[in-house]
């Protein structure tokens, strides 16, 4: 039932996923530039950014190309609360990880349908790069989460918290292997380097970004924090035990800035290499796991 | 007497159409339906009837027509999409030839399915499935020229299919003496397991070709991109599934959930086979639709894909897994037809066009039918809010929860197999720069409009308030001996996991209103042409700048060699080699009068030789 702890949950969880998703954006732009040697801009510079961006004339190709940004921006709002951050978990009886697994589809289906309709051959290349870096991700995601639940005998992402409860992290139980499957796919997640390519600044322009301006880009560049948020934030949940909202948050700031070294040292894959890579070691590791899981069982 | 009048309505309606159709073309699209729609309504008024009706005596056996849950759940199903595909081929049908045909068969075909899932014996249900399967075969070739090929390659499975049909009830007939369905559902559970499995193979390789299960699904595609469209919607919405209902009588109306569960082939158990024949069926199937480049074809490889998931959920023999599989039959149905009523109105629009890489931009052209065609799209990938969604969830959480890791990931897999395909199904069609030939496209005709408007709607109620049909479905269930897995109407309730979608729905509504406001509120938008940003402004000669051929080729380029269709290879080197074996065999009757008085020398010298040698011995 919706009690007054129900309601506050609900308002909070997207509140602190997005304060959250724009601080990292500050912390990386910050990391990358101490990494090459510059003073870099100040770590409020994402707010600057958006605020700007926000009252700034947007270009728009038609009423698919707003509502596709519009539904990608909601569908990841509905899918932070679906996600346990710190202990609260706002819709935690409405389906469990089976229903965040399909509900991730939401931000870039809806980004792909307004890139779509603008009609620019650089957003469908970008489309195209990041469909089938999905697929090749979700390949060992999809061993990893079966491993998680079929260790855990549930469906629900808050039961798999609550077990990991007095550091019985995931991480350090047989589900070792599936937590290093996940480490390895991580950056192809959250579209860091070497996996960045549906993105590409220099060879697409962008990719999908490369029409949008003004609100627009605000919007996208708002759902790219949450999804910053999420990727991260369900690693923490399903690995590294979750915590409070303190440790929850510190242990997600640790597993960011790993990613963003991972990211300042490596080029850009080609995306053919991406697919050989996720399907090879990630693949192989979390489907070893996945075995090893049913004979622990 | 109300499922005597339904098969009546049905035939008669048939014939009277073609007869009007005669007279009056007019008159015949009216009756088509009006038939139609009133099958539809009383299928609609026998719900909840449960009752087995003599219906006429044929060679002293007793045929019986019956109703019962089951039934009822098909037969809405099969009328439904029928009737919406009659009021759809108004137009697309008109100024084709052999018209009164079509509406003939169409009815027909209708006719013989009812007929099949109202059949309470053996006999019936043979008879009904065989005007069923021929009419299908003369609408699958109606356009003739590459049809004819198709059509051919479907019958000709078809016919083996029926003769495995016809051998497993001869011998069910034979060894219990009695046809009626119920009754040997009554006897069925005693049989010794040898027996079980033979009529297990049989009726396995009947229902598996129709139902296109791999290895037997290389009919399915061409007859599917070649038949009129609004029949490919009967065709891979609900004629097709009747291979599931003759599964479903088989596994659990005949053999009994006990029985089925224990029967095994050496240490292997049958349902475990049949799972696994059913993840294979998800999973190569999504892969090879995401390379197709012609509109309906592709589609056709996600009809044998989906048909994966019912069988995974229906052979699993868990309540839940049984509901969730019976449920995907009837949104399946729901989505792919709607999605083969989308590639109708383009193909009736724009002359015919089904080829991807041809056709762009039509949603500034025929907005109704996108939306349509994303409704349906996110049906078949299984968003949330759609109907697709909930079938799925319960086929998954049994799979989980019952410890199938590695059929659910098949399962999983065959999900973004489908989003792949499906993305490039809408981009190439919908999205993107509008062909200058196309730039007078008008919008769907209404009659069009109307049946894609209800099926989207079908998916999105049944999406956001499952428990309307799961109720019905939980009651199939509990008529198989199954517990009812907690419906309630916004999903299920139970103690190893809930789905809410109402909350989900609510959640996303309020959500997609908050975003909504906030991008009103901020800064102006303004509307600008397709060339306008990323030619900066410069002049750029017209031509096409969009990126739809080979969408996927980094991908295609790497798996290419794995996902061909090698069952349907293995069987042409067969038709290749009956061929050469025919011409070999053909050359003995060479025309030259001399050389057959040579046989007939030599057949006597060998009866001669073979006489005396015996009697030397």
């Amino acid at each position: 039932m919706v009690t007054a702890f129900g309601i506050l949950e609900i308002i909070a969880s997207p509140l602190v996923a997005l304060v959250v998703g724009i601080f990292f954006l500050g912390l990386f732009r910050k990391m990358m530039a101490r990494i090459h040697w510059r003073y870099g801009p100040p770590l409020y510079q994402p707010v600057i950014d958006l605020v700007r961006l926000f009252h700034q004339r947007g270009f728009s190709h038609g009423t698919l190309f707003d509502l596709g940004i519009v539904v990608s921006l909601a569908g990841t709002v509905i899918l932070v609360l679906f996600v346990p951050i710190g202990g609260m978990c706002a819709l935690e009886s409405s389906g469990g990880l089976l229903v965040i697994l399909y509900l991730m589809l939401f931000a870039p289906l809806g980004i792909a349908l307004s890139g779509g309709e603008g009609a620019n051959p650089n957003i469908s290349i970008g489309i195209s790069r990041k469909l089938i870096l999905a697929l090749s991700y979700e390949v060992p995601f999809i061993f990893i989460i079966l491993s998680l639940m079929s260790y855990y005998r549930t469906i629900s992402i808050v039961e798999i918290v609550n077990a990991q409860s007095n550091f019985h992290w995931a991480l350090f139980s047989p589900l070792v292997l599936s937590g290093l499957a996940y480490f390895m796919i991580l950056p192809a997640m959250l579209g860091l380097r070497p996996f960045d390519m549906a993105g590409a600044p220099q060879e697409i322009s962008s990719g999908t970004a490369v029409e949008y301006g003004g609100k627009y880009l605000a919007f996208s560049k708002i759902e790219h924090a949450l999804a910053l948020f999420i990727g991260i934030a369900l690693f923490v949940n399903l690995f590294l035990g979750g915590g409070n909202i303190l440790t929850f948050l510190l242990k997600m700031l640790v597993v960011f800035v790993a990613g963003v070294f991972v990211h300042a040292v490596f080029p850009r894959f080609r995306i053919e290499q991406a697919t050989k890579y996720l399907w090879f070691w990630p693949t192989m590791i979390s489907f070893v796991s996945l075995i090893l899981i049913q004979i622990v069982r | 007497m109300l499922v005597k009048l339904i098969m009546l309505t049905a035939f008669g309606g048939a014939f009277l159409t073609w007869f009007l159709g005669k007279t009056s073309s007019r008159l015949r699209d009216f009756l088509a339906v009006i038939v139609s729609l009133a099958v539809n309504v009383l299928v609609a008024l026998s719900y909840g009837k449960i009752q087995e009706i003599h219906w006429i005596t044929f060679l002293d056996l007793s045929l019986v027509l019956r109703i019962n849950t089951l039934s009822w759940f098909f037969a809405i199903a099969i009328q439904t999409v029928t009737t919406l595909s009659v009021i759809f081929s108004l137009t697309y049908m008109k100024g084709k030839e052999r018209v009164d045909f079509y509406y003939l068969m169409m009815l027909l075909c209708n006719a013989g399915m009812l007929g099949i899932v109202l059949s309470g014996d053996l006999v019936s249900f043979y008879i009904f499935w065989e005007i069923m399967s021929w009419s299908a075969f003369l609408l699958i070739s109606y356009n003739r020229g590459p049809a004819l090929a198709a059509g051919m390659k479907y019958i000709v499975m078809s016919l083996v299919g029926s003769v495995a049909m016809l051998i497993g009830m001869l011998s069910l007939y034979t060894n219990y003496g009695t046809i009626n369905i119920s009754a040997l559902a009554a006897l069925g559970a005693s049989a010794s397991t040898g027996y079980m499995i033979f009529i297990l193979i049989l009726f396995f390789v009947a229902f598996g070709i129709k139902n296109a299960v791999w290895p037997f699904h290389s009919w399915l595609p061409p007859a599917h991109s070649e038949a009129p469209s609004p029949f490919s919607a009967v065709l891979s919405g609900i004629l097709v599934r009747m291979g599931m209902y003759g599964f479903l009588l088989m596994l659990y109306v005949f053999l009994g959930v006990k029985a089925f569960l224990d029967l095994k082939l050496g240490w292997c158990p049958v349902h475990y086979i049949l799972a696994w024949i059913g993840a294979i069926n998800i999973v190569v199937p999504t892969f090879i639709a995401m390379f197709q480049n012609d509109s309906k074809r592709l589609l056709a490889w996600h009809g044998v894909g989906q048909g994966g998931y019912m069988i995974l959920g229906v052979s699993l023999g868990t309540g839940m897994g049984v509901v969730g599989g019976t449920f995907h039959i009837v949104n399946h149905t729901s989505y792919i037809a709607l999605l083969f009523l989308v590639v109708g109105a383009i193909e009736y629009r724009t002359g015919g066009v089904r080829d991807l890489n041809s056709l762009g931009g039509l949603i500034k052209k025929m907005p109704v039918v996108f939306i349509g065609a994303l409704v349906g799209a996110c049906g078949l990938i299984g968003l949330p809010m759609t109907n697709g969604f909930v079938s799925k969830w319960l086929i998954y959480k049994t799979l989980i929860l019952d410890g199938h890791p590695f059929l659910a990931f098949a399962a999983l897999v065959g999900t973004w197999g489908t989003i792949l395909s499906l993305y490039k199904f809408l981009h190439n069609i919908f999205m993107g720069q509008l062909p200058e030939k196309y730039s007078n496209l008008k919008k769907a005709p209404f009659n069009m409009q109307l049946p894609i408007i209800i099926f989207s709607l079908i998916i999105i109620v049944f999406g956001i308030l499952p428990g309307i049909p799961l109720k019905l479905i939980g009651a199939i269930g509990s008529s198989f001996g199954f517990e009812s897995p907690g419906i309630n109407i916004g999903g299920i309730v139970s103690e190893t996991g809930t789905l809410n979608t109402i909350n989900i729905f609510a959640a996303f509504l309020v959500s997609f209103i908050l975003v909504w406001l906030l991008f009103r509120a901020g800064g102006k938008k303004v509307d600008i042409p397709q060339d306008n940003s990323y030619a900066a402004g410069s002049h750029v000669p017209r031509d096409k700048y969009h990126y739809t051929v080979e969408f996927y080729e980094p991908l295609f380029r790497m798996i290419k060699p794995y996902f061909r269709d090698f069952v349907d290879e293995f069987y042409m080197q067969l038709v290749k080699a009956l061929e050469w074996l025919s011409e070999r065999v053909r050359k003995v009757y060479c025309g030259d009068l001399g050389i057959y008085v040579i046989y007939i020398v030599l057949f006597l010298s060998i009866l001669v030789i073979s006489k005396i040698g015996l009697k030397l011995w």
